[in-house]
């Protein structure tokens, strides 16, 4: 089995998700702020587009594949292993209804996958099935995680932080200004979605958490 | 390998259990389950695989997995069923390697002769009649076009689409080498013995 082999280089501490509003009529999103991401600056970038069938969900892959990104950087799909292999992706998100990673590892041993928890309980377990790294939220108050109910808010997330092993991205209305507390209760590194839409706003964005998860 | 014509291919469906479906079938003669479920989680999809797979192990049948390659490496399921807008065979070819079934939706001679091209093992070809199990943007294609692109494809050709116990057999006669079905079993009172009576009036015109 064919994939891309990436020096073990820790993991990238900012952690980029896509709008899930791709399509292939026009030029994305996605792939536009891919090529805006710095050459020094390297981070973990989740291609998470649930709407697409699987041929188009490919053909973005591959196109995002092809972009020459920093060094490090580690470039992940929502759940999918079968795209992640063929387009030789970094790595998998699974979400936390999807299969554990023991049970996809064998397909892919030298990948990476992470998991989405919204407990410390889900957390454990899915430290136990041999996640990579925990993503973790809402930390805050985000339209876009509502579903997932109430905020988890900071101390939900240090107590994680304190109970696993594993680097914890927090997730959920993470801005500039509150990502610092994030870190200081233990996160690993900060993620966003929304935040990260504004293509005009998106470099300056991308600085701006660096020099935080960096301090 | 695919079973030796004619035989019967049951698709799960949406709304019941895919796993006792899959049970009712192979006892019914059902020689491959498709398990496809479009809103299952993939945790739901890999258990019913795995349990769909055992099934299929003890009644000889084939476990095949609707879209999703990753499912079907990981479950240790036979193989996967493509459709136009799922990954393509060739690539799913070189994450499956040789041993699994790749089967391939295709609704003209054209897809069929590319799915042929890309690697894969036999073709569901349709829709033959009118259905409503899944939504189609066009007509049915009707047996003569089966007939027509069995004629001219290697590939063994399983036809799906509004068929029912009344018209099966004469599939197989226009060269399907197998028939799918959805709703003629799991949308009956008795899902083994639809699967049975198809199984039976398949290979009676066959004899």
């Amino acid at each position: 089995m064919v994939h891309n082999k990436l020096p073990r280089t820790p993991l990238p501490r900012i952690y980029l998700i896509s709008s899930g509003q791709e399509n292939h009529n026009k030029e994305t999103s996605l792939l536009r702020n891919l090529n805006l991401i710095p050459g020094s600056l390297c981070c973990m970038v989740q291609i998470r587009e649930k709407q697409l069938n699987a041929k188009r969900l490919l053909t973005l892959a591959l196109k995002a594949r092809e972009i020459g990104l920093p060094e490090g950087t580690r470039l992940l799909v929502n759940e999918r292993v079968d795209i992640a292999l063929a387009a030789r992706l970094d790595g998998v998100h699974l979400p936390e209804k999807s299969c554990f990673p023991y049970q996809l590892r064998p397909l892919a041993p030298n990948m990476i996958f992470g998991c989405s928890v919204h407990s410390q309980e889900s957390a454990l377990i899915a430290e136990k099935s041999g996640a990579d790294y925990l993503l973790f939220g809402p930390i805050f108050d985000t339209p876009s995680k509502r579903i997932y109910g109430t905020p988890q808010g900071l101390e939900q997330l240090g107590k994680l932080c304190r109970a696993t092993t594993l680097p914890i991205f927090a997730i959920g209305g993470i801005t500039p200004e509150n990502g610092a507390l994030c870190m200081a209760e233990g996160a690993y590194g900060i993620a966003g979605l929304s935040i990260f839409q504004d293509t005009f706003r998106f470099v300056k964005t991308l600085e701006q958490f660096y020099h935080i998860v960096t301090k | 390998m695919i079973p030796p014509s004619p035989f019967l291919c049951v698709i799960t469906d949406d709304a019941f259990c895919p796993v006792t479906i899959a049970e009712l079938a192979l006892k019914g003669g059902a020689a491959i389950i498709q398990l496809r479920h479009k809103s299952a989680s993939g945790s739901q999809l890999f258990s019913w695989a795995v349990e769909i797979s055992k099934l299929c192990q003890k009644y000889r049948g084939l476990c095949i997995i609707n879209d999703r390659v990753d499912i079907a490496m990981a479950s240790g399921a036979d193989g996967v069923h493509l459709g136009q807008k799922d990954m393509p065979a060739d690539i799913a070819r070189k994450l499956l390697g040789k041993k699994r079934i790749i089967g391939v939706s295709a609704s003209s001679l054209e897809e069929a002769l590319q799915a042929e091209k890309d690697g894969a093992d036999y073709i569901g070809f349709g829709h033959i009649y009118p259905t409503y199990s899944k939504e189609k943007g066009f007509p049915p294609l009707g047996p003569e076009t089966l007939q027509n692109t069995a004629a001219l494809l290697s590939l063994p050709i399983i036809a799906i689409g509004g068929i029912n116990i009344e018209n099966a057999a004469s599939l197989i006669s226009c060269g399907a080498a197998g028939v799918a079905v959805i709703s003629a079993v799991s949308r009956t009172d008795e899902p083994l013995m639809a699967a049975r009576e198809l199984v039976s009036a398949i290979k009676r015109k066959y004899s």
